[in-house]
């Protein structure tokens, strides 16, 4: 790690590839060659070797949420939602994961995208007890795109607006008790929503 | 066809997004440039303050869609657009403009086309403490013919200016005083809606010190 500080990566590679010889086993010595990887910009190699490490330890959380954030900062919106599917089946009452998942979905976008994410910030919110401002941000933005998409296509209206609307108040709420100067704001961007 | 443009960003918005940065070393962040075409001289864009944005999941949409609304909302109401993008990426020596930076660049075009998107220079910000450069940490992009973003060379075109020119001297002076503590961006305000974006302790603290250093400036000088 120290020649890896110093920047003489080649040495340190060859430091680390004879350490896992002794034992191909070790997490942190695969973890810190990763780390190696992006941190000299070859983000494909990074991706390649975490994906060989995650077939291994796929139990290793921190590494899915990882190699997700790989994935966004490259715009591969598919696989970090994979990466999420995998952390959700493992740690499926970590609100964040919840969250998270359904901000890719809905960035993804497409309508089964957006209904399958209003029910993760859903899930998101009865985890945090309806603390989560950006869940609750986050079931008023899905349901005025679904609207949107759905436009013309009546059976979908069938779609409670009554979940949008009880976010909305819970937001107002929340704004007026804690930082009352911003409600102005919030009640128009919840307002331009609507539609 | 964007004409040579001049922006002209006020000290403080520049302050705030460079502190920002340096708050969130290890990731990469942005924020969003306000201002408006100066009604004297269309030519010239100032940039009149900056909201810094997110330092985590900056690809990703929801946050950023509620961010803008509520951005344009509030700066409407006092005149002021959104006028470009900042970035700064998460690793030192990436010096390239990313695809999320260019998407979300696209996207203000549509509304303000001669949006631009400064992008933290970093050796540049290394350097700052040392030398009495002027110009600012930050590399100018902006959109040509065929809509890609490039880089504003200093040859010529359009180019990026600090409304103060001593403002690289209040950012090193708080830098040192580790100032970029008190930034607060869109990312910690969804995270608890007690804390106010504004940083207006941080543009009043500015204006003043602004006055020092060009004391400082000068009594060097003569």
């Amino acid at each position: 790690m120290l020649l890896e500080a110093k920047g003489s990566w080649a040495e340190a590679e060859k430091a680390y590839s004879s350490l896992l010889e002794d034992n191909p086993l070790d997490q942190a010595i695969h973890k810190r060659r990763v780390a190696m990887a992006k941190a000299q910009g070859n983000i494909s190699v990074a991706i390649e070797w975490l994906n060989k490490y995650l077939e291994i330890f796929m139990a290793d959380h921190d590494a899915w949420r990882e190699l997700a954030d790989i994935y966004l900062s490259l715009q591969m919106y598919k696989q970090a939602a994979f990466c999420y599917e995998e952390l959700l089946l493992s740690h499926p009452t970590v609100p964040l994961y919840h969250l998270t998942y359904a901000d890719v979905l809905y960035t993804l976008g497409g309508l089964e995208n957006l209904q399958t994410a209003k029910k993760y910030y859903a899930s998101t919110i009865d985890l945090t007890r309806g603390k989560n401002t950006r869940a609750l941000l986050g079931i008023c933005l899905c349901t005025s795109a679904i609207a949107q998409l759905s436009k013309g296509r009546s059976k979908e209206d069938k779609e409670s607006p009554e979940l949008q609307s009880l976010a909305a108040k819970v937001l107002e709420k929340e704004y007026k008790q804690r930082a009352a100067d911003k409600l102005g704001l919030v009640t128009s961007a919840l307002r331009s929503l609507k539609i | 066809m964007v004409a040579e443009l001049k922006y002209e960003i006020s000290q403080n918005a520049y302050i705030k997004l460079v502190l920002h940065a340096l708050k969130h070393k290890t990731t990469a962040v942005n924020g969003i440039l306000l201002g408006r075409v100066n009604p004297q001289n269309d030519s010239v864009v100032e940039i009149a303050d900056s909201v810094p944005l997110f330092h985590s999941n900056l690809a990703l949409l929801p946050s950023l869609e509620i961010a803008l609304i509520m951005i344009e909302e509030h700066y409407g109401s006092k005149g002021l657009g959104i006028v470009g993008y900042f970035h700064a990426n998460e690793r030192f020596d990436d010096a390239e403009l990313g695809i999320v930076a260019k998407n979300i660049g696209d996207h203000i075009c549509r509304y303000f086309p001669q949006a631009a998107i400064f992008l933290l220079d970093n050796k540049k910000l290394e350097a700052l403490p040392m030398g009495k450069d002027q110009s600012p940490v930050m590399q100018l992009y902006i959109r040509d013919a065929s809509k890609n973003w490039k880089l504003a060379g200093p040859d010529g075109g359009s180019r990026l200016v600090i409304k103060e020119p001593a403002a690289n001297a209040v950012l090193s002076d708080y830098i040192s005083s580790e100032k970029w503590q008190d930034v607060v961006d869109f990312d910690d305000h969804l995270d608890d809606i007690k804390k106010s974006i504004q940083g207006v302790e941080l543009s009043q603290l500015a204006h003043f010190r602004g006055f020092e250093c060009v004391f400082e400036l000068m009594g060097e000088v003569a």
